[in-house]
Formats: structure tokens, C-alpha cells, sequence
């Protein structure tokens, strides 16, 4: 069976931001082909005009006044956090420079 | 024990008005019930309130049919104060602070929420086989699957646990389990219904709908759900309508296409029997049910995977341990949260399809595969509008085969769409879909007929379902 | 050796006023108590979803005017998926492929030459949390998620740091006084990127991004040195690589953050929870409608009421004197004493009590009576100097303070002869003078009665007494 190679399964891991073991890298390698192979068949749809529709809605979209509504205290909006420190929510340092 | 549950809405409501009942002693039968039946695993999380709200409702007049009804709800529709986890470990001490407008709207009409019904993790699979708490069982036989995503809202109205469920469907996630399960399940035209509080998987795809004992119970709950919402632009304004007013008519005159594709070879031959079965039987109390050439039905499946894997790796991307739910431990780094977090957080069905996603959006794939998935999206939507100049309704078989075996498409990347080969295209139109049960196999297991309707038409979607149900 | 041409683009960030967020009806405000100007929305909540704030449509339409852009009529929002702690969604709701405005311009003159800075596109997104950083950690307040932005980047067509710095001031000038935002740098209501690359033909050479750059004035120094770091790398046979780099101003150098990834991977689509948005002339009309004049309409009508450019440059640098002076005009008065009245005792006053002009008692009347005082010579401008702080504090006329100051009693024509004789007596040399035709020495003696009655007098009933006993 056809595979990808290890670096493409750490690459689209990358980019969806996910971990992998030696034995997930092995596994996907081959899983992640077949759908690669799915998906892969839209190429072959002949008759396709260029007309794209990304939602079944197609009215104009409402807008909203500028009004305020109500809000969260601190306490609520950091109430699911995992790590909050004060008002604040916390994470590892954001390597910037 | 009594059988309160058992009795239609309409019975059970009469009952609470004469005060022969109280909500309270519903709720006890349906935790009774689901107590007795955990083997099923319908549910992920009980409303442990649930009693007192009950209580609560002990002294005010029923103003409604819902009126103190248990009602199961999926877990990917949020709770405010019941946890929502959405089938997975990143979410499992997720709890809520805002209730999905649906949420809101059960709670005005005073239904009772019993708990939170399994499925499969994010909606992403088609046998609720990839929740992180165990698949559900379906009760016709436990040794098959419930379907899905939206298995744990089938069992729990198939097993008799409640009477009403809410399910979500993208692509078949209520139709497909309503089949497999033999209850009624209706997926709304997009719009239709507010998807704020919905946890989003292909947020161009989803829609919030009832799975139901009886046709008349689905549309009487439509009625409640549906309405323009100013928190979701993409919720349609539309005049107030009665979705069981149909109801009980007959189908002389009606108009029903019947696309060959639906009766193709990738059906199995005892479910293509019976549609056949139905459509003489539709035929004999005069409707017109022509069988029709569709283009495009045949690439719903990979369209489906394109649109709704892509949409999914961008829903997904906010699950990251930072504003809610699970963050891995020892991290140290950003980078390392992200990581650890996602790694340890989704199942492989959800990892899969996130990393398809993104690589269906990166860079020049875009163009390769999401606009052209977009294209033939338009192209596919107006062919079922051509189809609708001439018909009322297009039907065939929800489903190629009845449920399956459990274990059988586990970690089938594959496979795991086929079962949805006839409910996708619905989705990809943005149109309204119906599952109707019409039997059984040889071996005893539900057969479900598909109605499709036209753009914002359930009302006739249930005059078709209901005379079916009458009949048959 | 050096021959090399730079080419500059510029990204700026601007913070649209309005009062709440782009995507939710939180507030947009700077300030507040951490973590407390925010909502579900823009936490990113599981099953959230946006709205469009109407009033940052219309800033945007008026944004595409002051910038002289087309108005894209049909647009849709995007995402861009990129994963960072400020950005809850892991992505940013924005407009990638239809950006509201295109292919604008702004004039800028330096050195006396003018030049048209061209802007590529402008387009409206959400901001991103802040963050601050300590040790180990970093710290989130979601006050700032979601608050909108419109981001205008220029073609690659400007030569050097003075233009730079010109376009900037420019920008700043107009999105300021057309109400578009604050444009405040130092709290991070304006914020700007340059993009810096130097060549010697006419292809462009490797760009690196200086971002977050803190001044105008830091702008200017970010490039001349980036032009110069570039430079000798070339010159020594270095190789230039993409990066993104900040400014020091305490080294006063530009330092290496990141080297580019190989072409960002933002994985752009278009967002499906925002249908397509479609500006009617009547929205555009009615939002130009309320359009401030902008600086250089204003320009060009104080040189028509007389004003020096020097005053009308100190009154655009002030917006809160300028917006005074424009509702004045309606006034028949001498623009030009009361613009240098605003631009010394008032603004001194102002800056002393650190107040704007809308907080105090100067209605234009009593500004208009005061002027007219000054001209007649009915007060002096020590006068005005001693009433100045009633004059703002009070709602007396400035009869009703003149009483109360005693600055009527000085017009005792006895006090003031006397005080006149006085003069003449200790100054022949000056009388001498004066009656010899020098106008000066009048101006001298004048000043000596002004002192002798510590400015107290009426200047012009003085000047004129004066005048008479010389003649005599």
C-alpha cells in the first residue's frame, strides 16, 4: 500500500498543531494516504463552472447597531482556563524575541 | 414502574394538564430508564438538576405540548452550567457559561434537559464509534453500531430512555442514526435553525435538528426550534409556520423524483427492495414517482470530505488549552502546549481529518482542492434546484446498508464516509432531509427511507413521511 | 558605493472608534479592568459566532473615502489560520481576497516636492489579545480581542525615511480627523510595520519587516538605519535574508525577531459563518454623510478668513481648538486675534488646568465680546491675562467681570491725567523724541503709563490722553 513519507505526516501535523508518537507517525503515514487519495478525486469532476458557493446562504448579511450588551466579569471569563494568574490568563512564555 | 415515556406527547401532555402527572415523575421514569439501560451509553453527562427543575415546574400550568418533556440533547450543543464534551478529552471538564440559542428555546417551551447525549468526538464519524466514552449500542442489537455522529440522541429516543432528542447533522448525522435506530430524524434546511451554541465542525454544513419517536413529535419540535437568530448571520428570517399542518393529508397529485443513484448497486438489495416496496405502495395512493438522472451526486462524498475537513481543521484550531478545557501537563513552550494539548486531547478520527483539513487549505492546495470542492458545490446545488422545478420531493434509501456491526469501519478513514453517501448531497445544498423508518431487514434491523425537500419546504417533507408512517 | 535604491511599503494598523467590537457587541474601550471587556465571543467560545458591527462597515467606507480608495461593493470576510496565544480562534477573522477599499492614495509634500503615496488595499479585521510577559510566562487580556482594525498597506513606492514619516503624518492626520481613530502611537491605537529593501537595478531586492515601530519619528530612524544595515551587508558581500526585525530606540538600531518561514502558510478561506456583505449607495452616502472636514479643506478655508500658516498648522495640530475655531466662524469676528488668543492665554490655561476647551465656560459670545474689547482697546491684553481664569470658569459676561476686576474704574480720566503729567515729566528725552517724529518713543511712554497703573487702565482712553497732552 501506498504511503506518505514520514515528513509529510509531520508536516501536515505541524500545521494542525498536533503531537505524534514513533507509532501514530507510522499508522497515519498510511491513513493519511487514503484520504489524500479521496480527496484527490475532485480533479477528475469534469462540467464544473466557476461559480463557487462557500455557504447555502445568499442574502446580504445583517448588520448590527453599535450598541454595547453585557459583558463577563473577570471571574467568569477565566473560569475554564487551565492556568490564570490574577485576572489573567496564563501561558508557557510567548517567544518573541 | 410506569410507562409514562411510552405514551405519545399529546397523551403524556393531557396527563400534565389534568395534573394526573408531574414533570417530576418523567423525569424519575427517564433516569429510571437510562439507569437501567446504561449498557446502551446514550449519555455522556446527566443533568444532576434535573429533579428540581422538575420540581420547579411542579407548580405552573403546562402552557405547551413540550411542556415538562425530558429531552436528550447531543453534546456538541452547549449547556450553560451542564458540562459539554463534545465526545472528547480536550473538552471533558468543559462547562459552558452561555446556553446555544436552541438550548434557550427548550428551556422557554420548559422541556427538561435529562443529559447529554454521546456521539461521536466533534460530529466527525458515522458510527459515534470515535467518542472518547465508548461507543453508544443500539438497542435493536447491541452488537451493532447506533450510527452517527449523532448516536447517543438515536438510542436514547430509539431505546425508549426519552422521547425527544436533539441531533446535529453535517453530513447524515441525524439522518443516518435515525435510520440505523428506526426513529425519525429531520435534518432542517440550513438557515432554519440557530447554530450559535452549536460546537462547530463544518460550520458551512451544520444544522441543529429533532430525532423523534413519531413524524407529527418531529414536526411539532421543529416548530419550536426554528427562528431567525440575531447571534447567527447565517439563520434565516422566514413567516411563522405550523410544520404539522400537513400532517395526516393525503399524496394524490404529489410529485416525487427518485434519482437512479439511489438506486444504484452501491445499495443493498433488501433496502433497495423495500424503497421499491414504497414507492409502489406511493404509487398505488397517487403520487407520481419518476426515476431520475443527477448529475454530481456521486462526488458529494468528496466533496464532503474537502469542505468539511477543511472547515474543521480552522473550527478546531481554537481547541488549544489556553481559554478552556484540557491542557497537557508539563509544558513548557508555546509551541509544546499546542502540541501535547491537540495530541493528547483529539482521538485519530478528529486528528486525521484536522490534518487533512489543513493541508486541503495550505498554500496552492486551495485553489486544487477547496475551490474547486466549491465549485462543484454550486454545481450540485443547482441541479437539485433543477430537480425541484418538476418535483416536490426527491426520496431513496437513507442509508446503503443497515447498521453495521461494531468495530467494523473503526479506523477505516475510508469507510467511515461511505456510510453517508446518500445523506451528504443534502448538506452540500443547504437542503432540508428527513429520515423515515419503513422497516425492517431479515435480520430485524431498521430500514430508513430518505425524504429530500425543496429549500425551506419540511412542511411537505412531513406530509410525505407522516402518510408513510400512517400506512406502512 | 553607494548607489542603491531602497523601496519601502508600509503596513498600518489603525483601531477603528466605535463602541463596541467588530464581532460582538463587547466594548471597545482602552483601559478597563483586565479581562472584563469581553464576552464568549471573544474568548472563542465553542459554538460562538460572529456579527458585524454596522458602524465599523460605515468607518471602513469612509476610510475608503479620506484614502481616496474604491469601495469594493461586494465583499466576504476570510480566515487566516495561524496559531498564537493573543489570537482566541487560532484565527483571525479578515478580508483577504475582497478588501473594502483598493488602489487609494495619499499626497504628501517633502522638501516642497509633492508626491502621491499609493495604497494597495485597505481592509477591516479583528485584534488579537494582549499579552505581557513575565519570566516563564505570558499573561492574556482579552479586552483588545476583537477590537477592529483597518489595515492599510501601500505599494512598494516610497524612496526614504522622509516620506515616510510624511505619509505616516499624513495618515494619522486624516483617519484623526475624520473620526476614523484615535491614532494614538504610544498606546497602540496606530500601529505600523515598514517593509525595507534596497536595490540597484529596478528589480526589488530580499525585504525584511521592521514591525510594532513605537513613533513616527522612530519610523524615520528604523529605516535610515535599516538602509545602512543593508547597504554594508551588500557592500560586503553578504546575503540578505527575509526576516522580521523591531527598532530599539534605546540603541537606536533594528534587532532580528524571526526568520520568515518559507512563504506564510495562513491558510486563507472564506469565512462561513459571515454571508456576503453588499453596500448599497445608500449605505455608503449615509455613512459619508457624517464625514468631518478633513485637514486640508480646513487649510483651505482659514488662509480664505486670513490666518497665517503658521496659525492654521498649530490649530490642525490641535484638534479640540481646531473643532472651537470651526463652530467661530460662524461668527462674524477678527479670526485672527481670536486665533491667537486660543493659541496663547486660552492654551495656556488649557494645559495648566489640563483641560480640553469643551470643558469650560468660554462660550463663543463671551469670546466674540472679548475680541471685540481688544479691538475698541476697551481691554487690554493684560486685562485678558487677569480675567482669563473667570472668563473659562464662570458664565459672567465680560461686562459683569470687568466690574468685578475694577478694570472700568481705571477710565477716571483725573487718575489717568495725573499718572499721564507723571510720565511726561520724568521722560523729556522721550517727548523730545517723539515730537521730533519718532513713533517709537510714543510706544515707550505708553508702556510707562501701563506700568505706572500696573496695566490696569483702558489702553485705548490712555493711548488717546496720551496723544492730546503731547499735542498740546
Amino acid at each position: 500500500m501506498d504511503k506518505l513519507s514520514r515528513e509529510e505526516v509531520l508536516h501536515v501535523a505541524h500545521l494542525a498543531r498536533i503531537s505524534l508518537t514513533e507509532e501514530e507517525i507510522e499508522k497515519f503515514r498510511g491513513e493519511l494516504k487514503v484520504l489524500m487519495d479521496d480527496i484527490d478525486k475532485i480533479k477528475n469532476v469534469k462540467d464544473v463552472d466557476d461559480e463557487i458557493m462557500y455557504t447555502p446562504i445568499d442574502f446580504n448579511a445583517r448588520l448590527r447597531d453599535d450598541v454595547v450588551g453585557a459583558m463577563l466579569s473577570a471571574k467568569d471569563a477565566t473560569l475554564n482556563a487551565p492556568a490564570k494568574n490574577g485576572s489573567f490568563i496564563e501561558v508557557p512564555v510567548m517567544i518573541n524575541e | 414502574m410506569s410507562k409514562y415515556l411510552d405514551l405519545s406527547i399529546k397523551e403524556i401532555h393531557e396527563l400534565l394538564v389534568k395534573k394526573e402527572i408531574t414533570p417530576l415523575d418523567l423525569v424519575e421514569e427517564a433516569l429510571k430508564r437510562i439507569e437501567d439501560n446504561k449498557d446502551l451509553n446514550a449519555f455522556i453527562t446527566i443533568n444532576d438538576k434535573v429533579r428540581e427543575e422538575a420540581k420547579d415546574l411542579g407548580e405552573v400550568d403546562p402552557d405547551n405540548i413540550f411542556f415538562g418533556i425530558p429531552i436528550a440533547v447531543k453534546d456538541n450543543i452547549v449547556t450553560k452550567d451542564l458540562r459539554t464534551t463534545c465526545a472528547s478529552h480536550i473538552l471533558d471538564n468543559f462547562i459552558p457559561i452561555y446556553d446555544a440559542t436552541v438550548v434557550k428555546k427548550l428551556k422557554e417551551a420548559k422541556m427538561l434537559i435529562i443529559g447529554k447525549a454521546n456521539m461521536d468526538e466533534f460530529a466527525m464519524g458515522s458510527t459515534s464509534e470515535t467518542s472518547y466514552f465508548g461507543a453508544p449500542l443500539n438497542p435493536h442489537d447491541k452488537k451493532c453500531v447506533s450510527g452517527g455522529s449523532s448516536g447517543g440522541s438515536a438510542v436514547s429516543v430509539a431505546g425508549g430512555l426519552v422521547p425527544l432528542a436533539l441531533g446535529s447533522d453535517t453530513g447524515g448525522s441525524i439522518r443516518q442514526p435515525a435510520s440505523y435506530t428506526g426513529i425519525v430524524g429531520m435534518k432542517p434546511t440550513y438557515g432554519r435553525v440557530s447554530r450559535y451554541g452549536l460546537v462547530a465542525f463544518a460550520s458551512s454544513l451544520d444544522q441543529i435538528g429533532p430525532m423523534t419517536r413519531t413524524v407529527y413529535e418531529n414536526a411539532a419540535l421543529l416548530n419550536i426550534l426554528v427562528g431567525e437568530d440575531e447571534m447567527d448571520l447565517t439563520s434565516v428570517k422566514k413567516e411563522k409556520e405550523d410544520f404539522t399542518r400537513f400532517i395526516g393529508e393525503d399524496i394524490k397529485g404529489m410529485k416525487i423524483a427518485l434519482p437512479k443513484y439511489f438506486i444504484s448497486d452501491i445499495v443493498d438489495e433488501e433496502i433497495s427492495n423495500k424503497v421499491k416496496e414504497v414507492i409502489s405502495f406511493l404509487q398505488e395512493n397517487g403520487a407520481v414517482v419518476d426515476v431520475v438522472d443527477m448529475r454530481y451526486l456521486d462526488t458529494a462524498v468528496n466533496l464532503y470530505q474537502i469542505i468539511a475537513m477543511a472547515e474543521a481543521s480552522s473550527n478546531l484550531a481554537r481547541f488549544d488549552g489556553i481559554r478552556y478545557g484540557f491542557r497537557a501537563s508539563d509544558v513548557d513552550d508555546v509551541d509544546s502546549m499546542y502540541t501535547k494539548t491537540r495530541g493528547e486531547g483529539f482521538g485519530d478520527e478528529v486528528k486525521r481529518r484536522i490534518m487533512v483539513g489543513s493541508y486541503i487549505l495550505s498554500g496552492e492546495n486551495a485553489k486544487v482542492y477547496y475551490d474547486k470542492a466549491l465549485m462543484v458545490r454550486d454545481d450540485i446545488t443547482k441541479e437539485f434546484n433543477r430537480i425541484f422545478k418538476n418535483y416536490d420531493l426527491i426520496i431513496g434509501p437513507t442509508t446503503t446498508r443497515v447498521a453495521p456491526m461494531l468495530g467494523i469501519t473503526k479506523d477505516d478513514p475510508h469507510k467511515a464516509f461511505m456510510d453517508d453517501v446518500l445523506v451528504i448531497p443534502v448538506n452540500m445544498a443547504g437542503l432540508p432531509g428527513l429520515s423515515v423508518p419503513v422497516g425492517i431487514n431479515s435480520e430485524g434491523m431498521p430500514i430508513g427511507l430518505h425524504i429530500i425537500g425543496k429549500s425551506f419546504d419540511e412542511a411537505t417533507i412531513y406530509r410525505l413521511a407522516s402518510f408513510i408512517e400512517e400506512v406502512l | 558605493m553607494s548607489e542603491f535604491t531602497p523601496t519601502i511599503g508600509i503596513e498600518v494598523h489603525v483601531e477603528v472608534k466605535s463602541k463596541s467590537k467588530l464581532f460582538s457587541n463587547s466594548a471597545n474601550t482602552y483601559g478597563m479592568a483586565t479581562n472584563t471587556a469581553v464576552n464568549v465571543i471573544d474568548l472563542g467560545y465553542p459554538g460562538t459566532l460572529p456579527t458585524i458591527n454596522k458602524e465599523v462597515i460605515r468607518q471602513g467606507v469612509r476610510a475608503c473615502k479620506v484614502l481616496n480608495c474604491d469601495i469594493t461593493r461586494k465583499m466576504h470576510f476570510d480566515r487566516k489560520n495561524y496559531f498564537y496565544p493573543d489570537n482566541p480562534k487560532n484565527y483571525q477573522i479578515t478580508q483577504n481576497r475582497t478588501p473594502i477599499g483598493r488602489n487609494g492614495y495619499v499626497e504628501i509634500e517633502v522638501d516642497g516636492i509633492k508626491k502621491k503615496i499609493e495604497i494597495e488595499e485597505m481592509h477591516i479585521e479583528e485584534d488579537t489579545c494582549k499579552s505581557a510577559h513575565r519570566g516563564s510566562v505570558s499573561l492574556l487580556d482579552f479586552n483588545r480581542a476583537g477590537v477592529p482594525l483597518i489595515e492599510i498597506v501601500t505599494k512598494p513606492c516610497i524612496s526614504n525615511s522622509k516620506e515616510a514619516m510624511a505619509y505616516l503624518t499624513k495618515l494619522k492626520e486624516l483617519l484623526f480627523y475624520a473620526n476614523i481613530s484615535d491614532c494614538k502611537m504610544e498606546e497602540g491605537s496606530m500601529r505600523c510595520d515598514s517593509n525595507v529593501s534596497i536595490s540597484k537595478d529596478d528589480t526589488f531586492g530580499t525585504k525584511t519587516e521592521i514591525k510594532n515601530i513605537s513613533s513616527i519619528h522612530n519610523v524615520g530612524l528604523a529605516i535610515d538605519y535599516e538602509i545602512k544595515r543593508q547597504e554594508e551587508m551588500l557592500n560586503n558581500g553578504e546575503i540578505i535574508k527575509e526576516e522580521t526585525r523591531r527598532f530599539d530606540d534605546k540603541q537606536g538600531k533594528t534587532i532580528l525577531m524571526r526568520v520568515k518561514e518559507t512563504g506564510n502558510d495562513y491558510r486563507y478561506f472564506i469565512e462561513p459563518d459571515i454571508p456576503y456583505l453588499e453596500l448599497t449607495d445608500e449605505f455608503i452616502n449615509d455613512s459619508l454623510s457624517t464625514l468631518p472636514l478633513l485637514p486640508d479643506e480646513l487649510r483651505e478655508k482659514y488662509s480664505r478668513v486670513g490666518l497665517s500658516s503658521l496659525q492654521i498648522e498649530k490649530l490642525i495640530n490641535n484638534r479640540s481648538l481646531n473643532d472651537y475655531f470651526l463652530g467661530l466662524l460662524s461668527y462674524k469676528t477678527n479670526y485672527v486675534t481670536a486665533v491667537n488668543l486660543l493659541l496663547s492665554d486660552i492654551s495656556s490655561y488649557l494645559n495648566r488646568h489640563n483641560k480640553v476647551i469643551t470643558d469650560t465656560h468660554l462660550s463663543y459670545e463671551k469670546l466674540v465680546s472679548v475680541i471685540e474689547a481688544l479691538e475698541t482697546r476697551d481691554l487690554s491684553n493684560k486685562n485678558v491675562k487677569d480675567l482669563i481664569d473667570s472668563l473659562m470658569e464662570t458664565d459672567k459676561t465680560l461686562d459683569e467681570l470687568k466690574k468685578e476686576f475694577n478694570i472700568e474704574n481705571i477710565t477716571d480720566d483725573n487718575f489717568i491725567k495725573d499718572i499721564i503729567t507723571k510720565v511726561i515729566d520724568n521722560n523729556p528725552d522721550s517727548v523730545n523724541d517723539y515730537k521730533s517724529g519718532h513713533d517709537r518713543a510714543l510706544k515707550y511712554l505708553m508702556g510707562q503709563v501701563m506700568k505706572e497703573t500696573k496695566g490696569a487702565v483702558n489702553p485705548k482712553m490712555a493711548s488717546d490722553m496720551l496723544c492730546d497732552a503731547l499735542n498740546k
